[in-house]
């Protein structure tokens, strides 16, 4: 191939960037229709946890508001600030940012596009030491994870209690990705419920130090497991897959994390939930009616945000009522899970 | 050949759109759109993503010298990533202890510990090679296992955290950042933009020298011919009164110092701070493939680097404006190293006898290394005659 092809290539290629450099956007103003731009963390689509669950919520709002919702994957976590900001800055309504690995990204890009509405799951808009910038233009939607972590804590100790399960040794576990306060908020509700039902109880908790790789969480959760652990709690979004499957493997029980994760393993007994497409709903529908508050809103199990679902898996009735009541107590404020991991 | 392969990889590639219900031909107009800001649909700003490209492709071609060079000596090096890693953590670890430093000082400090860090990460594995024979491909493999369990380590739990319940480190100090070209100023505005979006830093410049360092050593010094002829032969090598040990460790060390150099330039001019974004950072091994289509030369390091640069940054752009899954720049990618690899275009040309050549070279120990023999990519001499 020609070396002044090449060079000519290259003069071309250089040529139409400054062109389009200096051409602007040309974008015209479309009739009034909501643009909502979704953007995924590293773990993608097909997370069947909380990415999922954000599209879940931007579907759902497409069809109720007839908004316009787009959606870019991070394939890593070098593509946070660009994918924020190619949405800002063609002026969609409201940029969703899911999780709380893309925090700093939030803090940055929402203060260059102060005009643009940004809402961010389990995190703020914070600066590169995790202080919250309050931009008036983001709104945090946060979660009481441990109210969740609580449901499926009261399920595991008195199945654990009752000594009906494999190894029998009074022994729990719960895998975490990172100890980050979304991940540790679950483990402090699991850990506080079981202990609740079963004083007796030990309860293992593990961290992988990964979100993504389910390898890594498959042997966390392996040595729990040899440990005596009957019932392991991923926290760990795709990673904690790889522990669902450890159990399912040795014949224990799991219980799923974030959404309804009965389908990844027939080990799954249960699955704390985390209305995560309610929240991004609720954003939506915050900037289609004119009504974005910004600040930050959580979710829980009183107002429906959390929660949990029984897997593959009967209940037993005398489980099923103390779930009940515990639930009710939680909503009603008479029972509050803590938020740190108990000693 | 490269042109070939990549031109292969988009037809596949437009033929998978279309089989799966997509249209390929919107899909490439994101990807264009994303990746040099040319015929935007949905008005996106042309310079952004330029600077998105541009932002992307600046340690690919730093790394890509360091899979390359070590290419021309017969090694295979898979480490780039754990290298760029090693460079990465040094680079933090300096810019946060030393945070109050002015730039004059504390800039060449980070960069340096960095190169320094990332020679050291390869210069283990060019040891182990030169003095037990331990294949470089298993050693550097594991080094980069090493890496990122180190950087898991600080930032989660180690000297390094922030604060407990982060995972990343404290930002380095402002005397170790690279500038950005345009001041980071949210109200000063730019192509229609806050000049902050534009993140094109100084580092840009840094891996262009790096390219042009690689390109002169490797045909304007004795050094660099010393790694060419042991990547030829290395009995030649010797024969010839070539150090083939001390070559392999010395080109280990030099690619170790690329790569770190490409580690210390992210965290120095985009990142700030070691985060957990590095726990799945592919740059290490994106230069693999960038070396290979760049057929190890200098400017093929660079429009590799462009190529790759671009579609990463045109791979969401793609997925909101053609609704088209950005994995589709990952298959792209696969399809290009897979038509590389397997030279079935060069294996399509010796079938048909009018474009048959003569064989250009005798097989090596290496398959992968005489991809980028000289009869692969002539010495720039050799060019401009």
């Amino acid at each position: 191939m020609g070396q002044t092809r090449l060079r000519l290539f290259g003069l071309v290629a250089v040529a139409l960037m400054v062109a389009a450099a200096c051409g602007g956007s040309t974008a015209t103003p479309p009739a009034k229709q909501y643009k909502i731009g979704l953007v995924t963390d590293i773990g993608g689509l097909n997370d069947k946890s909380f990415n999922h669950l954000a599209y879940v919520g931007l579907q759902k709002a497409i069809t109720d508001f007839n908004v316009k919702g787009d959606v870019k994957e991070s394939k890593t976590g070098d593509d946070y600030v660009p994918n924020l900001t190619n949405f800002a800055s063609t002026n969609y309504d409201l940029v969703i940012g899911v999780g709380f690995l893309m925090q700093e990204a939030v803090g940055t890009v929402s203060g260059q596009f102060p005009n643009i509405h940004f809402a961010i799951i389990d995190g703020a808009g914070t600066d590169a030491k995790g202080n919250d910038l309050k931009h008036a233009n983001v709104e945090s939607l946060y979660f009481r994870e441990q109210d969740a972590g609580a449901m499926v804590g009261v399920i595991s100790g008195m199945l654990e209690k009752q000594g009906k399960l494999k190894n029998n040794k009074g022994v729990i576990s719960a895998v975490g990705g990172i100890s980050i306060p979304p991940v540790d908020h679950y483990i402090a509700g699991y850990k506080w419920a079981a202990t609740m039902e079963d004083p007796g109880i030990k309860v293992l908790v593990g961290y992988s130090n990964d979100f993504t790789d389910p390898a890594k969480c498959k042997g966390v959760a392996q040595g729990q497991i040899n440990g005596g652990s009957d019932v392991v709690f991923q926290v760990a979004g795709g990673c904690g897959l790889g522990a669902l499957q450890a159990a399912g493997q040795a014949g224990v029980k799991s219980i799923g994390v974030d959404a309804d994760q009965k389908d990844a393993d027939p080990s799954v007994i249960a699955s704390a939930l985390k209305k995560v497409d309610v929240a991004t709903y609720t954003a939506i529908k915050d900037v289609v009616n004119g009504q974005f508050p910004g600040g930050a809103l959580t979710f829980d199990i009183q107002n429906g945000g959390a929660g949990y679902s029984v897997d593959n898996f009967s209940l037993p009735a005398d489980i099923q009522a103390e779930v009940t009541k515990v639930q009710g107590e939680i909503a009603a404020g008479t029972l509050t899970p803590p938020d740190k991991i108990p000693a | 050949m490269p042109l070939g392969s990549v031109v292969f990889a988009f037809v596949v590639g437009g033929l998978l759109v279309a089989a799966t219900g997509g249209n390929p031909f919107s899909a490439y107009a994101g990807l264009i759109c994303g990746g040099f800001g040319v015929g935007c649909t949905q008005g996106e700003n042309p310079a952004l993503q330029i600077s998105n490209t541009i932002v992307f492709l600046t340690p690919l071609i730093a790394t890509g010298v360091a899979v390359a060079l070590p290419f021309r000596a017969g090694l295979f090096n898979i480490g780039a990533e754990g290298q760029l890693l090693a460079g990465s953590m040094a680079c933090t670890a300096i810019g946060i202890k030393f945070s109050t430093l002015p730039t004059p000082i504390l800039l060449p400090m980070v960069l340096i510990g960095g190169m320094v860090a990332g020679a050291l990460w390869a210069g283990v594995a060019g040891v182990l090679k030169a003095t037990v024979g331990a294949h470089e491909v298993v050693t550097t493999i594991m080094m980069n296992y090493v890496a990122q369990w180190l950087l898991r380590y600080l930032i989660i739990g180690g000297p390094l955290q922030l604060a407990s319940g982060t995972s990343k480190s404290l930002p380095i100090g402002p005397g170790a950042r690279l500038a950005t070209l345009l001041p980071s100023d949210n109200s000063l505005i730019v192509f229609g933009l806050p000049a902050s979006v534009y993140r094109v830093h100084t580092g840009l410049f840094i891996a262009i020298a790096a390219v042009a360092i690689f390109a002169f050593l490797l045909w304007r010094t004795t050094l660099g011919y010393d790694i060419r002829a042991v990547g030829q032969s290395q009995r030649a090598a010797r024969y010839a009164g070539v150090s083939v040990r001390r070559t392999i460790i010395v080109t280990m060390l030099i690619a170790g110092a690329f790569s770190g150099l490409a580690g210390a330039i992210q965290i120095a001019g985009v990142d700030h701070n070691l985060t957990d974004k590095y726990f799945s950072d592919t740059t290490g091994f994106d230069a693999i493939a960038v070396a290979l289509l760049g057929l190890g030369s200098a400017v093929g390091i660079v429009l590799a680097s462009l190529l790759f640069g671009a579609l990463h940054a045109g791979g969401s752009v793609m997925q909101s404006d053609a609704g088209i899954s950005s994995n589709l720049v990952l298959v792209l990618q696969a399809l290009i190293l897979f038509s590389i690899a397997a030279n079935f275009l060069g294996a399509i040309r010796q079938l048909i006898p009018g474009l048959r050549r003569p064989p250009t070279a005798p097989p090596r120990e290496t398959p992968s290394a005489a991809l980028m023999t000289e009869a692969a990519a002539p010495p720039p001499e050799a060019i401009s005659k």
